[in-house]
């Protein structure tokens, strides 16, 4: 056993070896990467002024993917593999009410069981919605066979209204139109009666049929505009990708989390259960969009700007600001407002945030929806950046499972600075190599900050 | 006790060991001395750094400052897989067996081949076996050996947790807790697997909140508060000092 | 040896009140995975007869050591490791490009270096080769465990494809490595596919044994322990680091052995065989078959091989989305078992 022992002590030494100096070790190579980058920069600024153009625009993709991913993860603190399929369908929605529009036509999908499918998840959703949150408070004044009837119905015409939708993908700014003046409207009425409040009259009564006829008017207006404007369409497929998206986890949450999580809050069971629905919906993307990559339609023009020697499109400018917003809104949900102060209840301890009477099960569903949006929009964004194939979806939540682990897992400011340097180390790290090992890249960065920086950058308080 | 032991000799001290968890000092430049073959207590409030101690002895947490002395032999640096070869073995003050395998393989696990290469090669062996029958019947376990660890009663997994550090034949025990939560019943057996094995020439250190049973069981006593050495000697003349009692009662 | 006695001891009770068998069997989800896939695989093969038997065979085979090694390190070990498949890639790269001939032109695109060795001295190159870049791996790998070992193991399976894909100089990229050589003894060459068949099954059995000797062994025990409570054992003076890492290189070199076998089976080899779809496949296979039992791989990697062939025979459904209602089915029951079962049809250990 000479060799064996040999081959254990020289093995043992290098594990200990890489304990005493892995702070060394990590300064060293911290070192390094900046002089390497900083060694670039100056050997030809404008190309790495391109790079990090390039970096952003790929770092707002991976921030969103981040942001949404350690919301969520820092609320029910088990990874949701679903995420990636999040992404996917947020940018696969986008193809299936645009593909009529792309490539003339040419790879057009629009199949009515898909159709039905999603108006029946809407439906289910929209009624369990119903029963959470009005039920209860209704009952005291209506019967519950009423509430049943008219709530059924309720959820029923919202997934035909669902169904509707995405049965005419022409015509979205058509069909659209009423729910864009509802929200409009909705939206209006209390954005009316807060300002009343504040600049006119802060203790009597509100007009409210004034304030009401006002934000009628308003949503009609809204909506007829958009009726009239066709090329609103890829706007509002955005947010109907997003919803799609959102809808599908909340299904999934009430369908499935719910229950596996009582019955053993294990993070690896709901790991390799999450990795099943992954499985599932990307063979389903494959089965009704095929797997060979597929554009999505031009935004913005694809004419670049150039700053400074250094071309950037429009729209990852768009992409970067969308990223950054999005920042700002989770930022003030979380910090600020009462919801935000639940979340942070439940991820430090779900039971006693239970015992205090926060009701979990809204709170941690509407945490679902808010990430599995935050996956669509990062989807839709790569989507229109680069191209869109039913595996992005795994690849897309590995980069936004790296840059949430690089920024310091559970962090908000660390998804966004995670997401963003994992971006530009990526571009960067691929400047000698071909653009084919950032993958490669990413990985390699996600081993060395684990095993020389478990906190991440910006470590979760 | 046993008279015949030079009551000097120690098996086990710390000198000016430190611990923190961030800004919270749990174990503050302790310095204690287990003297061989006798059962030596450590009580203290909850948060006094009790099981700090023993998860620093056993190396399952790095040490921020101070030595720990075994055999002589003075360590910056206590891995938890050297524990053996120091002489030391411990159980934990929350049950911590290997839930899914069965409470036989939970006692042979410890007393098999430790080596990689060895160990590959090495089939269970007839005196593996005895030591393992040996040692579940003295817990009163035998009839279940069998069954799966997460199955077992509370006291039960307590008592396999207690036979599984009696496999490591070693100098040093450091039982966590080994009472908390146990019947009358069970508590007697504990305490007379206790007793025999300072009959065997074993030092055992045990954490216990039961007054009764440290005045029973305890040749030496140590009473910790938030990290520092409150008070150490014998056990009735300790517990009987006013800042022992301060600590525990006022506040 | 536990399953001899289990059978004779069950033969025996059912010989004593023939009733019990069906009471007992009634609620044994184990005795029903078994009778359900065993018998439908052995309808299959009697319906299709021995052709279809041989390829189906050779499949499973190469299936069936890959989740057999996986097994040993997310069963026995606790390690989810959804990068084995990076393993599997290597050993068929390796046979592939030591034993590919030159002769080949036809869709030479990059020169890449051909050696025309015979097959087996590849195999035990290859075998190596997964093993020492496993050794590498695990050292970097050891101290991550549950979730993050996920996510890093994902990444060692990206990192190479990737290299499958780009390193062209090498792997001649997605066109492949054409005319892998079959395996030869002296002038018996291996090239009907019955041979072949014979072959794979005993190297399948080969794997089955040392698997069932390292579990059954010490260091297999102190496997579970580590799965079960690492820093437990470490207190007991395991070193689990270098446990992790034997059963690390162990399973690996398995996992290379099966892709050196792939290699020859088919004798043509591109990265899509190495995707990271197929490798949580593999995963999902294993979980399915059950966690810390070699039985189960086998169970669970003939029962993935039948769903495709079964679904060939289902009528309505184009050939195209085989694999795709595959995946959508093992996700589905992937789901399930998580709900229901978290051990897999036979397996011993609950994630």
């Amino acid at each position: 056993m000479s060799l064996a022992q040999l081959s254990g002590f020289m093995l043992g030494s290098l594990l200990r070896l890489r304990e005493h100096q892995s702070r060394l070790l990590a300064t060293a190579l911290a070192v390094a990467v900046v002089a390497y980058i900083g060694w670039k920069i100056v050997q030809s600024p404008d190309q790495a002024l391109q790079f990090a153009f390039n970096g952003l625009a790929v770092g707002a993709v991976y921030a969103l993917l981040a942001m949404g991913f350690t919301l969520v993860y820092s609320t029910v603190w088990f990874f949701d593999l679903y995420y990636g399929a999040a992404a996917a369908i947020g940018a696969y929605g986008v193809f299936y009410l645009r593909s009529h529009d792309v490539l003339g036509g040419q790879y057009a999908v629009n199949s009515g069981p898909v159709n039905v499918l999603f108006a029946v998840v809407t439906a289910g959703v929209a009624a369990w919605a119903l029963h959470v949150l009005l039920y209860r408070r209704l009952l005291r004044r209506v019967s519950p066979k009423a509430l049943l009837v008219v709530g059924g119905l309720l959820a029923t015409a919202i997934g035909v209204y669902t169904g509707l939708v995405l049965a005419n993908p022409a015509e979205l700014h058509l069909v659209l139109s009423p729910l864009v003046a509802l929200l409009v409207a909705g939206v209006a009425y209390w954005g009316l009666g807060h300002a009343y409040r504040q600049l006119v009259d802060s203790t009597g009564r509100r007009p409210i049929a004034a304030i009401a006829a006002a934000a009628i008017v308003l949503g009609a207006f809204v909506a007829v505009l958009v009726a009239n404007t066709p090329s609103l369409g890829l706007y509002l497929s955005w947010g109907v990708a997003c919803l799609l998206s959102g809808t599908v986890s909340l299904a999934l949450y009430r369908g499935l989390y719910v229950t596996m999580r009582e019955r053993a809050n294990s993070p690896l069971i709901m790991l390799v259960a999450s990795l099943g629905i992954l499985l599932a919906i990307t063979a389903f993307i494959t089965i009704v969009f095929r797997s060979a990559p597929r554009p999505l339609p031009d935004t913005f023009g694809s004419e670049p700007w150039t700053i400074g020697g250094a071309n950037i499109k429009g729209f990852n400018v768009f992409a970067i600001g969308l990223a950054l917003a999005g920042f700002s809104i989770l930022l003030f949900m979380v910090k600020k407002t009462a919801f935000g102060k639940a979340v942070r209840a439940i991820g430090d301890d779900e039971e006693v945030a239970k015992v205090v009477g926060i009701n979990t099960t809204v709170i941690i569903a509407i945490v679902f929806f808010i990430g599995a949006v935050y996956a669509a929009l990062a989807g839709l964004v790569s989507g229109h950046d680069t191209a869109i194939q039913p595996r992005m979806g795994l690849l897309l939540l590995l980069k936004g499972w790296i840059a949430s682990v690089v920024g310091g897992i559970g962090s908000l400011y660390g998804a966004i600075v995670g997401g963003f340097a994992l971006g530009m180390l990526e571009q960067f790290g691929i400047w000698d190599l071909a653009g084919e090992w950032r993958d490669v890249i990413s990985f390699i960065v996600l081993i060395v900050f684990l095993s020389f920086w478990p906190q991440g950058l910006i470590p979760r308080k | 006790m046993s008279t015949e032991v030079d009551p000097r000799v120690y098996v086990l001290e710390t000198r000016d060991v430190s611990k923190s968890f961030g800004a919270v000092k749990a174990i503050d430049q302790l310095s204690i001395s287990i003297l061989r073959e006798w059962i030596t207590c450590i009580v203290g409030p909850n948060g006094s750094g009790k099981s700090t101690l023993i998860n620093l002895l056993s190396g399952l947490l790095p040490l921020d400052g101070g030595i720990v002395v075994v055999d002589n032999v003075g360590l910056r640096v206590v891995k938890a897989h050297d524990s053996p070869d120091h002489g030391i073995t411990r159980t934990f003050q929350e049950v911590r067996l290997f839930d899914q395998i069965s409470v036989w393989d939970n006692i042979m696990v410890v007393l098999t081949e430790r080596r990689v290469f060895p160990a590959l090669l090495e089939r269970t062996k007839p005196s593996h076996k005895e030591e393992a029958e040996r040692i579940l019947k003295s817990v009163g376990m035998w009839e279940k050996r069998d069954a799966m660890a997460q199955d077992l009663s509370y006291g039960q997994r307590k008592l396999l947790e207690i036979g599984r550090a009696m496999a490591m034949d070693v100098q040093i025990y450091l039982f966590d807790e080994p009472f908390a939560g146990l019947f009358p019943r069970m508590l007697e057996q504990v305490k007379s697997i206790l007793k025999d094995m300072r009959e065997q020439q074993r030092s055992i250190v045990f954490v216990s909140h039961n007054m009764d049973i440290v005045r029973e069981l305890s040749d030496h006593l140590f009473v910790l508060d938030s990290g520092a050495l409150l008070a150490a000697g014998e056990v009735e003349e300790v517990l009987g000092r006013s800042s022992v009692i301060d600590a525990y009662l006022g506040n | 040896m536990s399953i001899a006695t289990g059978a004779i001891r069950g033969l025996q009770e059912v010989a004593r009140d023939p009733g019990s068998w069906w009471r007992r069997s009634k609620g044994s989800v184990e005795l029903w995975a078994n009778l359900i896939v065993l018998g439908w695989a052995l309808v299959f093969m009697l319906w299709r007869g021995g052709g279809f038997a041989i390829t189906v065979g050779s499949v499973f085979a190469i299936w069936a050591v890959l989740a057999v090694s996986l097994n040993l390190v997310v069963g026995y070990t606790g390690l989810l490791s959804v990068g084995h498949i990076g393993f599997f890639g290597i050993g068929a790269y390796a046979m592939a490009v030591l034993t590919s001939s030159a002769s080949y032109e036809q869709l030479r695109t990059e020169a890449i270096p051909t050696f025309g060795w015979p097959f087996f001295a590849a195999l035990p190159i290859s075998v190596v080769l997964a093993g020492l870049v496993a050794l590498v791996v695990g050292v970097a790998f050891n101290r991550f465990r549950d979730d993050i070992y996920v996510l890093v193991s994902f990444g060692f399976a990206v990192i190479a494809f990737t290299t499958f894909l780009s390193w062209r100089n090498l792997t001649r990229g997605a066109f492949g490595i054409h005319q892998v050589a079959r395996p030869a003894i002296g002038p018996l060459v291996f090239d009907g596919e019955l041979e072949f068949l014979a072959l794979l099954l005993v190297f399948l059995g080969l794997v089955v044994l040392i698997s069932w000797l390292i579990v059954t062994s010490s260091f297999g025990r102190v496997l579970t322990a580590i799965r079960e409570d690492e820093e437990a054992i470490e207190v007991f003076g395991y070193r689990t680091t270098h446990y992790k890492l034997a059963i690390w290189v162990i399973s690996a070199m398995m996992a290379g052995l099966a892709g050196a076998l792939l290699a020859s089976w088919s004798t043509f080899i591109d990265p899509n065989s190495f995707v990271l779809l197929e490798s949580v496949l593999l995963v999902s296979i294993v979980i399915l078959g059950g966690l810390a039992s070699i039985w189960g791989s086998l169970l669970g990697a003939l029962a993935f091989v039948m769903l495709e062939e079964g679904m060939r025979f289902v009528p309505f459904l184009p050939s195209e989305f085989i694999g795709q209602i595959r995946q959508m089915i093992l996700g589905i029951l992937l789901v399930l078992l998580m709900l229901f079962r978290p051990q897999g049809l036979v397996g011993r250990f609950k994630l």
